[in-house]
This record gives structure tokens, sequence and C-alpha cells, in this order.
């Protein structure tokens, strides 16, 4: 259902961080940042975390007792082979290959998680506020409803730090 | 002083960023130029040569080429090991010079990873071929068959190179693949015709560019990068297993490891560097290929030159310091003199010599120069392939079984059409692909405002 947004549209990343602040001084409540590049402070402005690297660290170590556990059944219980009496357990000869495969599963697992958590998969319908903020603007975007301020508001605190343009959209 | 600055603007002309956009995007948007298709008919032709030669080995056997019982391993290996080597850049490129925080990267990563992604694919073909009876190449794949039931040797460096190089092509494929989502966005959105809009929006994924989706992109880009970079590292390490656990002289050392994966940067680098002068010349991105980009390449090259150099020296030292005699013969009577002492001449000066010249400015900055020493550079480590696999092998520890080795058609034939596949995918990638990082350049934009707040 689309709803009425205010967008605030900005031309380089120092007049956005202005937005952000003057905006956030105000008590008005940010919906989303569409930026051409990565903005690590809009990003933390809108409070966002992201347990990627845990996730990854799982994946790792969930891996490793995996592919372990996989090499210890397929030479020891499965199909023993005796090279000269060596022990059937080689572990120290399993550790290169644990430590690709688990590269491989850490790869797999990570792509899937971020497809899933950043919504990010082919055939996607996307909703894109300004198709802009692809190319050469910072947009802010704000829920009329939630926003907390009016758009006459809106507009002035943004216009006042730096927005090149403030208008409303069906979004 | 501390304003004072390292490295001058990593962008030229004072861009902004729609000029950037309007700039990377150019060459898709523009009229397919006259000397791509020259270059993709060329190409087409020798990788043409390949698929025949690979048709003759299916259909006539590996007696087709001139591997024998001593010989076991010619032109395939050398040209596998080769080809790896070259894709080892990208992910140089694109993570250690990512964690050592190394803006400069983000005009050449793209590239560099493109490459990557070409070089493995053609590296894949040579040990698959090698098989002999490349229709059943399944059974390396580890899973409860009829066949015993065996499972495959997990203590080989063989299975672990299958397994290493499936990883590192997934993993480069995605790094690239995933870095250029948001630069298929751009394209999305400037888009003018329908079916470009329709092709790149299937590419990019639904990309907005929101906060919620750049915050997982920066953790997925550390998570693949922190992992590639000790992957980078070990699959030409397990390429180098492949030679030094067994017991051939001149194969079996510790030196090995090290070796063969800076042997594997510096071929990478410098068709890195071949490939940007390419880019630079004939797509007018001299500002965003700037001679500081090649300025630092060419000081790399030259540093790892110089290590390519002392491992070298140090594999003939160790030779005569061990005092063994199959290993003093193999390098004083079969390398440096000998039947294939020009092969290890050639290597030394490609390879240690003649980069040193980069150490003047002067040819830093002359870019024929370095374009033809970037050539010379992956000749040498061509050569240096040759040196390993074919001189220990002629010449063993038996004389009744020496014997020497020379490629015959088929051979050559599938090198030559490894080549035109590579070019192949270099050019499609020049025509439809962004070649730069759209969003990572723009991202290197202004250092210097983002430096003052802080």
């Amino acid at each position: 259902m689309n709803t009425t947004h205010i967008i605030g549209v900005f031309d380089s990343k120092s007049d956005l961080l202005a937005g952000i602040e003057s905006a956030k001084s105000k008590n008005i409540t940010i919906d989303e940042i569409y930026t051409p590049y990565p903005v690590m402070e809009a990003i933390d402005a809108l409070g966002r975390k992201s347990r990627f690297t845990t996730a990854a660290f799982i994946y790792g170590f969930a891996a490793v007792v995996g592919v372990l556990s996989f090499l210890y059944y397929t030479s020891v219980i499965d199909w023993p082979i005796n090279y000269g009496g060596k022990p059937t357990n080689a572990f120290p000869s399993f550790i290169i290959i644990t430590l690709v495969l688990t590269i491989l599963s850490i790869t797999i697992l990570s792509l899937f998680t971020f497809s899933v958590r950043a919504k990010i998969y082919p055939g996607k319908k996307y909703i894109l506020p300004d198709e802009r903020s692809t190319d050469d603007k910072f947009i802010i975007l704000f829920d009329k409803k939630t926003a907390g301020a009016g758009f006459e508001a809106i507009s002035a605190t943004l216009k006042a730090n730096g927005a090149s343009e403030v208008y409303e959209k069906e979004v | 002083m501390y304003k004072a600055e390292v490295r001058g603007p990593l962008i030229l002309g004072n861009k902004d960023y729609g000029q950037i956009t309007r700039d990377i995007i150019a060459p898709i948007d523009n009229k397919t130029p006259g000397w791509w298709k020259v270059a993709m008919a060329v190409s087409i032709t020798l990788a043409s040569i390949g698929i025949f030669s690979l048709y003759y080995t299916v259909r006539y056997g590996l007696g087709t080429w001139a591997v024998n019982n001593s010989v076991a391993w010619g032109w395939e290996i050398i040209n596998f090991v080769w080809w790896i080597g070259i894709g080892h850049a990208g992910t140089a490129f694109s993570i250690f010079l990512l964690i050592l925080r190394q803006k400069w990267r983000t005009s050449i990563n793209r590239a560099a990873e493109a490459m990557t992604v070409f070089a493995v694919m053609c590296a894949a073909i040579f040990p698959a071929i090698h098989m002999g009876r490349v229709w059943l190449a399944f059974y390396i794949f580890p899973y409860p068959n009829t066949r015993g039931p065996l499972w495959v040797n997990f203590n080989s460096p063989l299975f672990w190179d299958f397994i290493a190089i499936s990883a590192y092509l997934l993993i480069s494929a995605s790094f690239w693949y995933f870095g250029m989502v948001p630069d298929f966005a751009s394209i999305r959105d400037k888009a003018k015709t329908k079916a470009k809009k329709a092709i790149y929006g299937m590419l990019a994924f639904g990309w907005t560019g929101s906060t919620k989706e750049w915050l997982r992109y920066e953790g997925l880009s550390y998570v693949l990068g922190g992992i590639a970079a000790v992957l980078v590292v070990s699959v030409h390490s397990i390429v180098s297993t492949d030679f030094a656990s067994s017991v051939i002289p001149g194969w079996h050392t510790t030196l090995f490891p090290p070796y063969f994966v800076v042997g594997a940067i510096f071929s990478g680098f410098a068709m890195v560097m071949t490939l940007m002068i390419v880019i630079r010349k004939y797509y007018h991105l001299e500002d965003y290929v700037t001679d500081s980009h090649l300025n630092a390449i060419a000081k790399i090259l030259v540093f790892i030159s110089l290590i390519m150099g002392t491992a070298y020296t140090t594999e003939v030292f160790m030779a005569w310091y061990s005092g063994n005699p199959y290993e003093m013969f193999t390098f004083f009577h079969n390398r440096l003199t000998g039947d294939y002492s020009f092969m290890f001449w050639a290597m030394v000066i490609c390879n240690a010599v003649i980069p040193q010249v980069m150490w003047s400015k002067k040819v830093r900055s002359n870019i024929t120069a370095l374009f033809i020493i970037s050539l010379i550079i992956n000749l040498g480590m061509w050569y240096e392939r040759f040196n390993i696999v074919v001189t220990s092998l002629s010449k063993d520890y038996l004389p009744s079984s020496w014997t020497t080795y020379s490629p015959t058609w088929v051979e050559i034939g599938i090198y030559i059409g490894t080549i035109g596949i590579f070019t192949i995918g270099v050019l499609f990638f020049f025509r439809f692909i962004p070649m730069i990082a759209i969003s990572e350049v723009k991202s290197v934009l202004k250092p210097t405002e983002i430096s003052e707040k802080h």
C-alpha cells in the first residue's frame, strides 16, 4: 500500500550528514536513507546494526566441525584404508581440505544470508523513491504519518541544512 | 604536517558524482567500436582452434599429446599453473588492498576481478582434460558411490586442488558480481531503452542503495574479503604441493608454497597492468586509471620481482647446499645449463632482471615501456612454469627413462584456445559491464572533505 512520503534530496555527503543531524535534533523520524555509495554515518544515524560477521563465524565453526566429522566418517568408519600401518585418522593432512571446504561453506552461506537479509535476489520488485539516488543524489525519506512533523517543517529544516530539493511523493 | 597529501587525488578532472556515472557507463551506451569487433573475431578464431584441439583430444585420447611416461605433465599443467597465477591478481587487488585500506584500488579492482574469473575458468579446463576421460570427471566428487564404495583420497593435493579451485572460482565470481550490483542499478536507472532497463534491472537484483542494503553489502564484502585472503594464499600453496609433495628433484622443496603464491601475484599484477593500459587507452579513462595508479602497480612489481629473484637464487643455493647429487644435477646440469637452459635464463631475465628497470621513475611514467614490461613478465612466468614442470620430469633418477619433451599441435592449440576464451570474456566485460566500480570510485572522490571532518 502506497503512503505519502517526504523526500529530501542532497547533492553531497556533507550536506546529507547535516540534514540527518538537523532532522534528528528536531526529533523528526527518518524512514530510510538512499545513497550512491555506502555512507557509514548514515547507517549509524538510523541505528542499524548487522550481525553478519557473527553469522559468518558460526558458519565457519559449524563447517569445521562438519568437515572434520565427515572426514573421520569416510576415513575411519566407512572405508578405512591401511597405508603401511599409518593411522586411519590422518588428522594433520585433513587440515588443508578442512580449511578450503570451510571457506567454501562460509562463502555459500554468507551469500545466502546477504540475499535473505538485504532482500537482494533476482526478480525482486523494488521501490526506489528517487532514481537519482543510484547516480549522484543522496536521499532522505520520511514517512508522513510517522515522521512527527509536517511537510513545511521538514522542508524548512532540510533546506536550511543544504537540501537541494524537498518534495512529497506516494511511495 | 598531518594535512600533507601522501597520494594525490585518486580521480582527476574535477568530476562530480553524475559525471563519474556517465563516464563509466559511456562504453556500454556507445556503439560497439570497430577495434572491438576485430578483436572479438580474432578471439573467436583462437577459441575455435582450442575447441577443435579439445575435441581432437577427447576423440583420439591423450596419445595426441607429447606427454609420455617421464614427462607426464606437459603444457597442460604449465598452462594450468600459469592461468591460475594470472587469476590471483583480482583477489590480490580486491582483498589485500581492501584489507590494507588502499583506496587507489577502486579504479582497478573491477577489471582485475573480471580477469580472475576468466583466467580461473581457463585454468580449470587443463586438469579436467588431463584426466583423459573428461566425461568421467564427476568421479572426483566425494559422494557415496557404487564403485567400491571408495571415497576420493582426501589427503591428496590433487583433490585439494579441485576443491580449492572450485571454491576460488565461486568466491571470486560472487565477489565480482555482488560488487557490480549497485553499478547495475545505476545503469538501470539511467537506461533510455526498455530492454536495457529490463536486462540491467534483472542483473541489479532490485538494488536501491538503502542503508539496510549498504550495511549488509559492506558486511558481505568484508566477510568474503577476509576469507578470500586466506583462500588466495592457500589455492596457490595447494597448487605448489601438487609438485612439492612428490619426490622429484627440483620439486621436493619447502620453498614452493610461498614461491608459487608470490609468483602468482606477480603474473597477476602484470596482467592487470596490461589490461588497465588497454582500458585506459581505448576507453579514454585516463582520469580514473591515472599515471599514479600505474606507477603504484609498477612499484609493487619491482618489489615482487626482487622476491622472485631471491627465490630463484635460493633454489639454486639450496640445491648446492643440500649436497644432494640429484638436486645438484637438476639445477646445475638441467636448468642453468643443458637442454632447457634457455628456459631458465629467459625466466631469470624476464622476471628478475628486466622489471628492475622500473626503479627509474622515467620508465614508470612511460606507458609503452610499462605495457611491454608487463607482457615480458607474463612471458617470463610462463617460462618459469615450463622450467619447473619439464626440466624436473625429463631427467629424474633413472637415466634410462630420460627423455625430452616438446608439445604437439594439439597441446599448443588448447593453449591458444584458452587465450581466445579469456579475451572473449574480457571483451564482453569491456562492452557490457562497467569497467570501473562506480560506487566505490564515488566513495573516494573527495578524501579531503572526509579527512577535514575528523
